[in-house]
């Protein structure tokens, strides 16, 4: 019996051990083909366009170069957001691979600062305060001066080390089924000044956000700069003491929540409107619903963007790639995918949001986004907030 | 084949040999060497931690460490740790008893079914019990009641409850298999109850098994990632979430030190529970067996209860989704075979590589008493307390630096990073099986000419062999579930079961988490039958 058993376990390990030599065989093949194209790293602010820069009004893929070779990204955004455009440009250009690692944002970021030297060409993020960081520590290059010029400046870092592909807004979810069970009379009635949000009564105990993304960190920042410190401090204290606000740790589980309406839910979130887009997608009866607030922190728009790292394999193909997410086709399938707005001025905005000129957001310098990130976290820590 | 420990007293009239003893020494050595190797490289990750938490500002430092914040994470930690460790127990040593020592009906397939919750990510099955149970969840929905809400630091000891007792179970369930329930008989013919045999003879001698089960569990609640996050529990692990999503890694460094500092503590006290010189038995597992009579229809109620608590509902809260949504089509998040594959691939491989590193430590720590063996022991469980994230930051700079050719490129890093993780697995369940080995069997062996080589082949190695097996299966499951440094240190674009459920589930599209989530449960299930089978026709 023993014996047997015994014999069984020769087998299973020899198997084992066949399957691992295939994988390390695999493995060194793989690192041949990768030395080949560490070595140079030309910066791919100083290679030319393949055809013409996207400066020169809106270009579309047929105006652009060929991409041919192989482009590895790093991606703080999910799949269904961004996945779209690199397979549509898989099939546009038969010899062009686009490798994605997908993670978590802030996971992405830490990993790209712990690293030495980089296996991806190009970050790509939601949150400028995640690239901000990465620049922060050296690790990004220039964009071209062309790709700089084809997106408005309030949209990109300062000094052009990242810039933003697509943008969306902060806004208000609320579960447009709960009506009787608030203190509102109807819906219209959600306040367009975000202060009253943490200052009406009506509030206590219905809403939440999600203290520790970093948009919500970036959102503290635009307001500590409109409204000073003390009166952000204020705020972040009376929502977490006098509303009660519930803290989630995902915008997902709160957008859900908020959708959900069981007893213990909130009946609203500020959050990013994205998430209601999602749900409502999945099911087109579901309550959740949207609303922004006017000209200040509360509907802060950001954007979700790229930045380069400073060794590249090819640069010229990363710029040229680069080119691509701003081209039109790129920016009109970002906008299907994902209901997110375009940065290019001339694509026009078509989507079930409000106009940006509706909404009027702040103007707010994203490169200063995580600066102080750390003290924003801080900030909001003290005052109470932290789940 | 008469069993060796017939020829006990051959040992006594044969004294073993000058030349032999030499050979035996010079194994010790090499045996210490190997383990010593073991620790280093699976401890070599904290180096990591040391150096970033130097980068936080001193006085800074020592604020944040005597802060009432920090005191008040310790306290909910070891709470967290502790009940669990308790629940665990509770839960899993009658679940082991039950199908390792009853004449309960097709015992193969219930333990599968009390095994499986392992597979499950704690995480997934909190949404899960949420959007079953919670308010405005599916039951409140159909009928208007709730339960209690799941949430805190108690909710997150239930949800992690009912995915870790498994630890206990499988641990005990092995040493249970490795014992002589012949001694059990004997206690009975002596007139003892039932009641009365298990706590003077069996549980003495499957006390090791417990600890080391309640041990994993303990660490695996302590290390949660997930779940304290999403039920808003305040641990140590949230607030290292909190710091890693601000890019602080000094102070996630400088947290992940503190935790360890407090499962240093469990560990030297766990160290002393832990050991028995007591329990050693020639293991043929024959014997006895508690009649269950009509008790068999409650038993296997309860065990079904857990299986559809822990395993249906996440399954079923997902393919609900499947026939409700009316979402356009994500290419990215259907399901392909190869994802299960490489899931199975990467659980198998560390599966096994757990169980060569665990060999020689298991085996030093268990022959050997030593203050030696015993530290060498505990370093292997570090690096299970620390958070995955941290783990795989860790090795992202070392493997990035020192092996810059395995650094996402082919599998091995990554099924290293598992070994780092999950070794203790292997090495606690292990090791209980060679303390119940009898030590005079192996002596036995050994006059009788064997080779020390032969001597672990033919006769130490089947005698621990449901520990190996156990411990393999532990690492396979926790494997086939892991989920951040497999994010972290997969070669690019390479995808898994876990990686799509997180996927869909991250971008709210559950629908696409109920394929991967059945196929997660399928083949750890077969893959679970297939290992339970290398412990022999006990069970048939």
């Amino acid at each position: 019996m023993q014996q047997r058993s015994s014999e069984q376990m020769g087998r299973f390990g020899r198997r084992t051990y066949l399957a691992a030599a295939g994988g390390a065989v695999a493995g060194l093949a793989g690192l041949a083909g990768c030395l080949g194209d560490d070595g140079d790293s030309t910066p791919i602010a100083e290679v030319d366009p393949m055809t013409q820069g996207v400066d020169s009004g809106t270009l579309s893929w047929d105006d652009l170069g060929d991409l041919e070779g192989e482009i590895t990204i790093y991606s703080g955004r999910t799949p269904d957001q961004i996945s779209g455009v690199f397979e549509a440009l898989e099939q546009e250009y038969d010899d062009l691979t686009v490798s994605v690692d997908y993670d978590d944002n802030d996971v992405q970021v830490n990993q790209i600062l712990e690293e030495e030297t980089h296996p991806a060409d190009l970050m790509y993020s939601q949150d400028p305060g995640a690239l901000n960081a990465l620049h922060n520590d050296g690790v990004l290059q220039e964009l071209p001066s062309d790709v700089l010029d084809a997106v408005p400046t309030s949209y990109q870092h300062n000094d052009g080390y990242w810039t933003g592909v697509t943008g969306r807004t902060r806004s208000i979810q609320y579960n447009s089924d709960r009506l009787d069970e608030t203190d509102f009379d109807s819906w219209d009635e959600l306040p367009t000044d975000i202060t009253e949000y943490a200052t009406d009564e009506r509030f206590e105990g219905i809403i939440s956000t999600r203290p520790n993304s970093g948009t919500f960190r970036g959102f503290i920042q635009a307001m500590v700069e409109r409204k000073g410190e003390e009166e952000t401090r204020d705020w972040v204290r009376q929502m977490a003491e006098d509303q009660d606000a519930q803290l989630f740790e995902g915008g997902s589980a709160q957008a859900e929540a908020v959708n959900r309406g069981g007893d213990d839910d909130p009946i609203v979130g500020l959050g990013n409107s994205y998430y209601a887009a999602r749900i409502l997608n999945e099911d087109p009866d579901a309550p959740i619903r949207t609303t922004f607030t006017e000209n200040d922190a509360g509907c802060l728009f950001s954007v979700a963007g790229v930045g380069v790292l400073d060794q590249v394999g090819d640069a010229e193909l990363v710029a040229e790639f680069v080119r691509h997410l701003i081209a039109e086709e790129g920016q009109e399938l970002m906008m299907e995918d994902n209901g997110e707005y375009p940065v290019v001025e001339d694509i026009e905005y078509v989507g079930p949001l409000s106009d940006l000129d509706e909404i009027n957001p702040p103007e707010f310098d994203l490169s200063g986004f995580d600066m102080d990130l750390q003290e924003a976290g801080d900030l909001i820590e003290e005052e109470g907030m932290f789940s | 084949m008469k069993p060796l420990t017939d020829y006990l007293d051959l040992s006594q009239q044969f004294p073993l040999t000058r030349q032999q003893l030499r050979e035996t020494d010079r194994s010790t050595a090499a045996l210490v060497l190997s383990s010593a190797i073991v620790a280093f490289l699976v401890m070599s990750p904290m180096l990591w931690l040391v150096f970033r938490a130097t980068e936080v500002d001193p006085a800074r430092a020592y604020s944040l460490i005597v802060s009432s914040q920090t005191g008040w994470i310790t306290l909910n930690s070891i709470v967290l740790m502790a009940v669990v460790m308790l629940c665990s127990i509770l839960l899993g040593v009658p679940l082991a008893v039950l199908t390792a020592r009853t004449d309960l009906p097709h015992p193969r397939f219930w333990t599968i079914v009390a095994a499986l919750p392992l597979v499950i990510p704690s995480y997934i099955g909190a949404i899960a019990f949420v959007g079953m149970f919670g308010s405005g969840g599916e039951i409140d929905s159909v009928l208007g009641t709730t339960i209690p809400a799941i949430d805190g630091l108690s909710g997150s000891i239930f949800i992690i409850t009912l995915y870790t007792y498994p630890y206990v179970f499988l641990t005990t369930r092995a040493a249970l298999l490795s014992m002589d329930s012949s001694i059990v008989d004997a206690a009975r013919t002596l007139n003892a109850s039932p009641f009365e045999a298990f706590k003077r003879v069996t549980f003495p001698q499957i006390r090791p098994g417990i600890a080391a089960g309640a041990l994993l569990a303990g660490l695996y609640a302590i290390s949660d990632f997930g779940t304290p996050a999403f039920m808003g529990a305040n641990v140590f692990t949230s607030r290292i979430y909190w710091e890693t999503t601000g890019f602080g890694r000094e102070y996630a460094a400088l947290l992940a030190l503190q935790l360890i500092a407090i499962v240093a503590v469990v560990l030297v006290i766990e160290a002393g529970i832990g050991r028995d010189e007591d329990a050693t038995s020639s293991g043929d597992g024959e014997g006895s067996t508690i009649r269950l009579g009509n008790w068999k229809w409650p038993a296997m109620g309860f065990v079904s209860l857990l299986g559809v608590l822990t395993l249906v509902i996440p399954v079923a809260i997902f393919t609900r989704w499947l026939f409700r949504s009316e979402g356009d089509r994500i290419p990215a998040y259907e399901f392909q075979l190869e994802f299960a594959f490489n899931s199975v691939y990467l659980a198998l491989l560390a599966a096994l590589v757990a169980c060569l590193f665990a060999l020689p430590v298991a085996y030093y720590s268990g022959r050997v008493n030593s203050l030696t063996s015993r530290i060498l022991e505990r370093a292997t469980y570090v690096g299970f307390a620390v958070p995955g994230v941290v783990i795989g930051l860790a090795l992202v700079f070392l493997g990035n630096r020192m092996l810059p050719s395995l650094y996402r490129q082919g599998v091995w890093l990554l099924v290293f990073a598992y070994v780092v993780r999950f070794l203790p697995q292997a090495v606690g369940t292990i090791r209980s099986s060679v303390l119940q080995v009898d030590e005079k069997t192996i002596e036995a062996a050994r006059t009788l000419n064997a080779g020390r080589l032969e001597t672990f082949r033919r006769v130490t190695l089947p005698l621990i062999m449901p520990g190996v097996v156990a411990g393999s299966v532990l690492v396979f499951l926790t494997t086939m579930k892991e989920l951040p440094v497999t994010l972290m240190l997969r070669p690019i674009g390479m995808e898994t079961l876990v990686s799509l459920i997180w996927n869909a589930q991250d971008s709210l599209a559950y629908r696409y988490a109920a394929i991967p989530a059945l196929f997660l449960i399928l083949i750890s299930g077969l893959s679970m039958l297939l290992l339970l089978r290398q412990e022999g026709g006990k069970l048939s």
